[in-house]
């Protein structure tokens, strides 16, 4: 693995506690890399097992569910 | 107490008190007067950094 | 309307003539697009009021960068043109020809049935005080000054540094009650009741602000008042984290070496007199009302109290002295964030209470045009970036996102807003839609959380469905977190963008479903609280239903001789209990409890049960007044010697035989019974000013008897500071005891002693005690079957958690459900009579309306649905059920939802083994195209 190697990972963030997270960690302007794609969902529970197969079936590095 | 009130009220101050108070008026059928005597809402609370006991963003 | 000011009120409640008198902004607001060239080019540096004098900011200004509304305003005190005739440089470069040096004072007449004044406060100045050393040692600052040098958006944002060198302070000390408790130097008598936890609040977060390394915080305190709902742990948690709490009062403040710090000299609890050096002292100033507060009263026509707040009763918190005017906030009395929040609610409670005849008479609806159909169009697609000032600018090159969206499919105009939520970019994005045909709108600035509502407004005002617009959270989640890395920051913009786009060529027209809303309340609870809420519902229109479970209403009131401004309980308690029973849209039901519950906000289905009969009922909102009860002591010989009482206990004992007082030689109050100990660490908040009073009537009954107060911290916040003056005053003595030296309770033969180590002297003293009044903790009623019900919660002392702590303080988390009360939180009966007033007027917003808008994000039934039911048990809300239709001739089994129970959450989709079951705005198509534009696959 090169040391520039830098992963894509789709992260599906519930809107009611990891995304409004995220967004605090803004307001907070706490520092994280910039790896991670995030994609809103109204709960972490509505994301289909299918969507994480596929993600990673097509190129994701890794997929993070957070709720 | 007039027999026909007026459906409007004033509010005094635009600070959280004052905002609170005008947004309850206005979501239940009131027609709300805000006056504020600075440039801008918010009041005293918009100068705080965080506040207590969670440290939530004042804004 | 802002830089106004009220200068006359005449006629009377339901019938006002308001005079306000505008000061000119000279920039026009229409105009003015906030792009801050005009301060720029502003020449004149003035002191920023925003950052405590910290600070500057130009005569053209925004008092701060959040400001609403954003439109910058011109200062006539400062401006050179204003002042001296000459420059207008603002003029010349506002790019909208904002700037209207001819604006001026206008005076407007507004008709108002009722007015609330809430102007606020302002802080102590401790100016010229010696002893506080400010103004004459450079590293003394206020806690306003403090809070600006920690605040992210202060003079030196958000670095903390002192004002002598510009070094980062490592140690740091608190002087408590400045401007507070004190009738010797400045007149304040009265406790502000906010600084205790402002100052652990500050010594707290001032770790985070410095750059790692050793920080060491002191706090010189009297009492530490931390009474407030999870107040007690903040303070416990200060402690744990190493800050120092000294209870001395320094009695002088010295400029440190090279004039850099201070040096505090003070004296410790043991007599021994202390230098210690301090890199930078902040004052804990406390509360004043407005110094404005005797004008604003002669124009209002209300009296203020002794301490210049707005006079008012306990018993009616909001009502100033001149009927229709209320008052809320600080100027009703030093107060907090919450109990100003919660005070607003209740002062608008008061008014639409006052004119609910006129309700709906003068608001005006908002309206749309009609909505343009889009179905069978091809995507169009509007991109506006932002810069949100410099916010996202600095990190993120907006530019070069804005250039890569113009290069997605279906993208028609692409533009860079400095903030795209400003009044004129909605109208700029309004325009664009009618004139390019935008069917789709991508919005790239902030988080949905907050902004999405706005948008989804303009597009409804453009003639489109609110739910074609798609947000790219490129500050929180990008700009904010990733600042020391411009390009991959920009580059995962580019990619949120795609992905946005991608989405929103899938966004469908949505609709919200109205549902009918019951025009009814549930109140639960005939206490002070409950009766209260009831009755301010019940007067502005609504019907209620008020359920108790003991066999009478009043509660806890019936124990209590006078409230905390001594006005006796009982009159006030009949007459209220009359009104309650002789409404006509009250319902009242004793021996009554809630069996079971369905439904949600606006259409809630109940079951109660009275005298073993089961009764159906349907509410809209239900307002929780539970209560609380005094805790059955389990020590100082409690229920072992009749002379050993609770403050109830004592107090029907005043009330039926005060002759025994009168006779006793002694009596002796323990506070904290209960209370702030590892088992139950929270204060009860009340019991201190109950043994004051209950003090201060054993000595005016008899003057000569002994009585003593051992106490942890006196907490007698507020103004009722006076009534702990007056006790010491007449001779109570107050001995104050550590958890690890609690007082000992003994009976020596016939007597009762009580022994208890004196802090000044060092030594047991042994007191012969006629009465031992014991503060009981204050414990929640068990609301386990509530919680169950209604699916709200408690914290873990079992009061009912508040959907926010300091901005939503009587809403539940349950849309729906409100708190009012002793179930809330210990408080005295002024806040619960204020809180209750409060859960009425946000009860009140669901109930003004017969029907109301459920979210348009729901699950719906594909025609792929094979009635397989997997997703039925998975469902937290039975919003599924399974049905039998008859397609083509024969029975097809299908599930069918119910979106008035749906909360669009989606197990349903996810458990789905064939795409039966979906959710509006977030298909397994939607989410699948926003994951394969993340992976770069442009969709």
């Amino acid at each position: 693995m090169s040391q520039t190697f830098e992963p894509v990972i789709i992260g599906f963030l519930c809107n009611w506690c990891a995304y409004a997270g995220g967004d605090l960690a803004g307001v907070s302007r706490l520092q994280y890399p910039p790896n991670m794609r995030p994609i809103r969902v109204m709960c972490s529970g509505m994301v289909h097992p299918d969507l994480v197969v596929n993600a990673l079936r097509k190129g994701a590095d890794g997929v993070l569910v957070m709720g | 107490m007039n027999h026909d009130p007026s459906g409007s009220v004033l509010v005094v101050g635009g600070g959280i008190a004052g905002m609170q108070a005008a947004l309850d008026l206005a979501d239940s059928g009131y027609r709300v007067h805000l006056v504020e005597r600075t440039a801008a809402i918010g009041g005293a609370m918009a100068q705080l950094d965080k506040t207590f006991p969670t440290n939530d963003c004042a804004m | 309307m802002t830089l106004s000011e009220v200068t006359h009120v005449s006629g009377s409640l339901g019938n006002f003539q308001v005079t306000i008198r505008q000061k000119p902004r000279y920039v026009d607001m229409e105009k003015c697009i906030a792009c801050g060239l005009c301060a720029e080019k502003c020449p004149k540096k003035v002191d920023d009021p925003f950052n405590a004098g910290m600070g500057k900011r130009k005569a053209a200004y925004i008092p701060y960068g959040q400001a609403v509304p954003l439109k910058y305003a011109i200062d006539p005190e400062h401006c050179i043109y204003l002042t001296r005739g000459k420059c207008r440089a603002c003029e010349k470069f506002c790019p909208t020809g904002a700037v209207n040096f001819e604006d001026e004072e206008r005076t407007v007449t507004v008709n108002v049935g009722a007015v609330i004044a809430a102007p606020g406060f302002r802080t102590f100045d401790p100016q010229g005080l010696d002893v506080y050393g400010y103004g004459s040692v450079r590293d003394v600052v206020t806690s306003l000054e403090y809070e600006r040098l920690l605040a992210s958006n202060g003079p030196h944002m958000g670095h903390l540094i002192r004002p002598s060198d510009h070094e980062e302070p490592r140690k740091i000390a608190w002087i408590q009650c400045v401007g507070s408790r004190n009738i010797n130097r400045c007149d304040n008598p009265y406790c502000s009741g906010v600084c205790c936890m402002y100052a652990i609040k500050q010594a707290l977060v001032t770790a985070e602000h410095l750059n790692g390394g050793e920080v060491e915080q002191a706090v010189f305190y009297m009492d530490v008042r931390s009474h407030g709902k999870e107040f007690e742990r903040y303070y416990e948690s200060a402690k744990e984290k190493g800050v120092r709490f000294i209870q001395a009062r320094p009695h002088s403040i010295s400029p440190g070496e090279k004039g850099k710090g201070a040096v505090l000299e003070y004296v410790t609890r043991d007599g021994r007199p202390v230098r210690e050096d301090f890199d930078l002292v902040v004052l804990s100033v406390g509360l004043e009302a407005p110094g404005n507060a005797e004008d604003l009263a002669r124009t209002l026509g209300i009296d203020l109290n002794e301490s210049r707040f707005a006079r008012t009763s306990g018993f009616s918190p909001v009502a100033a002295t001149r009927p229709g005017i209320f008052v809320t906030g600080a100027f009703q009395s030093p107060k907090d964030i919450p109990q100003s929040v919660t005070e607003a609610s209740t002062a608008a409670c008061e008014a639409a209470r006052a004119l609910a005849a006129a309700r709906g008479t003068q608001a005006r609806e908002k309206t749309y045009p009609q909505e343009r159909d889009v179905c069978g169009e091809k995507p169009v697609i509007g991109v506006f970036v932002c810069s949100c000032g410099i916010n996202i600018a600095n990190t993120v090159d907006v530019q070069a996102v804005a250039d890569y969206a113009r290069t997605l499919p279906h993208v028609a105009h692409v533009e860079n807003n400095l903030f795209t939520c400003s009044a004129d970019t909605q109208n700029l994005i309004a325009r664009k839609i009618q004139e390019l045909g935008l069917n789709r709108i991508v919005i790239a600035a902030c988080t949905p959380r907050t902004h999405e509502p706005l948008f989804q407004d303009t597009l409804r005002e453009a003639g489109l469905n609110p739910y074609l617009v798609e947000m790219a959270n490129i500050r929180n989640q990008n700009a904010w977190v990733h600042q020391q890395d411009r390009e991959k920051a920009t580059e995962k913009a580019k990619d949120q963008v795609r992905m946005a786009v991608a989405k929103a060529a899938l966004n469908e027209p949505l609709h919200r479903l109205k549902v009918n809303v019951i025009q009814r309340a549930l109140v639960i609870g005939g206490g002070v609280a409950g009766m209260n809420a009831a009755l301010a519902l019940a007067d502005q229109g609504y019907p209620v239903t008020l359920v108790e479970k003991s066999d009478r209403l009043g509660g806890n009131a019936w124990k209590l001789i006078t409230n905390d401004a001594g006005e006796p309980v009982e009159p006030y308690l009949e007459a209220l209990i009359r009104r309650v029973n002789e409404h006509p849209r009250i319902g009242v039901h004793t021996r009554t409890t809630l069996r079971s519950v369905t439904g949600s906000v606006g259409n809630f289905h109940g079951i109660l049960e009275e005298g073993g009969a089961e009764k159906e009922i349907r509410f809209g909102v239900a307002v929780l007044a539970t209560g609380a009860r005094e805790s059955e002591p389990a020590e100082y010989l409690y229920g072992q010697d009749p002379r050993v009482l609770t403050h109830q206990q004592f107090d029907t004992l005043l009330r039926e035989r005060p002759e025994a007082a009168g006779q006793a030689r002694s009596a002796v109050f323990i506070q904290c019974v209960g209370s702030r100990e590892p088992e139950r660490p929270y204060c009860s908040r009340v019991c201190c000013t109950h043994s004051v009073k209950a003090a201060l009537r054993l000595k005016e009954a008899n003057p000569e008897m002994d009585v003593y107060v051992l106490y942890r911290d006196m907490r007698t916040y507020g103004e009722r500071e006076r009534l702990y003056q007056e006790a010491r005053r007449r001779g109570i003595l107050f001995i104050q005891y550590g958890l690890d030296a609690k007082p000992h309770v003994e009976k020596d033969g016939a007597d009762l002693f009580v022994t208890v180590t004196d802090p000044i002297l060092g030594r047991p003293l042994k007191i012969p005690a006629d009465y031992l009044v014991l503060a009981a903790a204050m414990v929640p009623h068990d609301t386990a079957d509530l919680v169950e019900m209604f699916k709200c919660g408690t914290n873990a002392d079992g009061f009912f958690t508040e959907a926010h702590p300091k901005l939503r303080p009587v809403d539940l988390s349950v849309d729906g459900l409100f708190v009012a009360g002793l179930c809330h939180y210990p408080k005295p009966m002024d806040e619960s009579i204020a809180q209750a007033g409060a859960a009425a007027s946000r009860a009140a917003v669901v109930l003004a309306r017969d029907e109301m808008l459920l979210d348009a994000v729901k699950s719906f039934v594909t025609e792929k649905c094979d009635g397989c039911a997997l997703c039925v048990d998975v469902c937290p809300y039975q919003a599924i059920r399974l049905d039998t239709v008859e397609e083509t001739g024969r029975p097809t089994r299908r599930i069918v939802t119910d979106p008035a129970l749906c909360k669009g959450c989606g197990l349903c989709a996810a458990t789905c083994p064939k795409g039966g079951v979906m959710v509006h705005g977030f298909t397994l198509n939607q989410l699948e195209a926003q994951v394969e534009a993340a992976l770069g696959k442009a969709v």
